[in-house]
């Protein structure tokens, strides 16, 4: 089965990669990530959605939300990414067969391959990739997902805390009749249509700004406040000054 | 110099002792008035060293984990809270579409001068140059998606107030509003209003998911202000959650 050939090259891949990846670091850092899901270019899906990924140690929690997909329809969820990836969603020119639409081969230079499938039971490595009954099937159009306690190697939690990981959503209704149907086969399973494999949204999983934020110059604060400070040392000094005068003149007198 | 007679020698000295006290009173009061607060309003709590959870979860999903309590880092989540789930409730969340306006009735805080934000080189988020614009942090959320959208505005600018001057008078209950470039509006209720030390920013309570639901933070500066840096020591971020989209 040309499938699980396929995610076994890619489960392959990733596990020849992993040391490399790791190289830099002992330990998968902790963080927290978020993705902002747009219509991937040139599949002309008007959905969207947010991502939010917490990792801490090699345990992942991913929640995710998305409106506007096709809806009663299995959408395959995945967090993509390949060391030699771009961490980015696909544009238009990594449409290689030039047909005017991206598959999800076409976008494996921007994303990379499946590291977590994002499905709502069980496995959820990448052998699970297309396991299109344990995925959400978007009621009403909408994704509301959440699921914690998922393992991934050190690496791959490394990799999603840095931020090179990227969430895609799958499954786009090109001629708009409702279903995943169509003459052309995906390029992931050919028993399936292309229609049930297409990227639909995308997004980076990017890290939090660290640290807070300069939002202020000082103009209300600061300079009306160390102002009258030094005036009141420039008062004080003088007034010792005069002292020191008066005390002097006092015991001249004396 | 006057030859020093013995009247005016002791006229002198009486009148260089009075100056000295009067010079003294003054400095006091001079010094008082410049370590007198006077600058933007500042919420009413400062935030508890440790990270504090939301004060009033209003109904809907919560959920403990990192970020949502004092938790020890040490400490994992508990499994069983985390548990596959097949669908869950996330509250009330709308579709992507930029912020163009930002109504905070209660303290008369209003704009629609929106600049985009992103990550500035050093990691930080970047801040507006224009001190009257709001700035909207692009790669989160935006505000009524899911997760918290994340706005931030200047408290004041090098001559005076700026756009999120009273952000810090802002009151749990309050209501924010969001016009959204699509041409709904997005509103908010105010959970809460904390002063944090920019050093101990709470990173995962503003930027990640603590909450599980569509939520808004507001962000300026407070506390005291660095003269030698040129930055205030603190960060005022109002915390605030969906409650309706229209």
């Amino acid at each position: 089965m040309r499938t699980a050939k396929t995610l076994a090259t890619v489960a392959l891949g990733s596990a020849v990669l992993l040391p490399f990846v790791g190289a830099g670091t002992a330990m998968a850092a902790d963080g927290d990530v978020m993705a902002n899901l747009k219509p991937v270019a040139l599949n002309g899906v008007d959905a969207s959605g947010t991502a939010m990924v917490e990792v801490r140690g090699t345990t992942i929690h991913v929640t995710m939300a998305a409106m506007g997909l096709l809806p009663d329809a299995p959408h395959a969820a995945h967090i993509h990414f390949a060391a030699a990836a771009r961490h980015e969603c696909p544009s238009a020119a990594d449409d290689t067969n030039k047909d005017g639409q991206l598959n999800t081969t076409e976008g494996g230079p921007a994303y990379g391959d499946i590291v977590v499938s994002l499905t709502k039971t069980g496995d959820t490595s990448p052998k699970s990739g297309l396991a299109v009954d344990r995925f959400d099937t978007a009621k009403g159009g909408k994704i509301s997902y959440e699921r914690g306690s998922i393992e991934v190697s050190p690496a791959v939690a490394d990799a999603i805390a840095k931020g090179q990981s990227v969430v895609v959503v799958h499954g786009v209704d090109h001629n708009h009749d409702g279903k995943y149907d169509g003459a052309k086969k995906s390029d992931l399973d050919p028993s399936l249509p292309t229609e049930a494999t297409d990227p639909a949204i995308c997004g980076s999983l990017l890290a939090a700004p660290s640290g807070g934020a300069a939002t202020g110059a000082g103009g209300t604060s600061s300079p009306t406040n160390t102002g009258l400070l030094a005036l009141g040392g420039g008062l004080l000094l003088v007034a010792a000054g005069s002292g020191t005068w008066s005390a002097r003149r006092a015991r001249a007198r004396s | 110099m006057n030859p020093p007679t013995q009247h005016g020698g002791r006229r002198g000295a009486l009148l260089a002792a009075a100056a000295t006290v009067v010079l003294v009173l003054l400095a006091g009061v001079v010094i008082i008035l410049g370590l007198r607060h006077q600058g933007p309003p500042q919420p009413v709590a400062a935030a508890a060293p440790a990270a504090p959870a939301p004060a009033t979860p209003a109904p809907g999903p919560t959920r403990s984990g990192p970020g949502a309590g004092a938790a020890a880092p040490t400490t994992p989540t508990t499994p069983t809270a985390k548990a596959p789930v097949a669908s869950v409730d996330l509250g009330p969340i709308m579709r992507g579409s930029a912020p163009v306006r930002l109504d905070v009735p209660s303290i008369g805080m209003h704009s629609s001068t929106f600049v985009d934000l992103g990550r500035a080189a050093d990691g930080s988020i970047e801040v507006p140059t224009d001190f009257a614009a709001v700035g909207f942090y692009t790669p989160g959320p935006t505000p009524g998606q899911f997760g918290p959208a994340v706005i931030a505005g200047h408290v004041d600018s090098h001559q005076g107030p700026a756009v999120f001057y009273r952000l810090g008078a802002l009151r749990a209950g309050a209501r924010i509003s969001v016009g959204r470039k699509d041409g709904s509006t997005a509103t908010f209720v105010v959970d809460r209003v904390a002063s944090y030390p920019k050093a101990r920013f709470p990173t995962t309570e503003v930027y990640g998911n603590t909450t599980s639901r569509a939520e808004l933070r507001l962000v300026t500066c407070g506390g005291s202000f660095d003269d030698r840096s040129g930055h205030y020591v603190d960060n005022v971020i109002a915390f605030a959650h969906l409650v309706s989209a229209a």
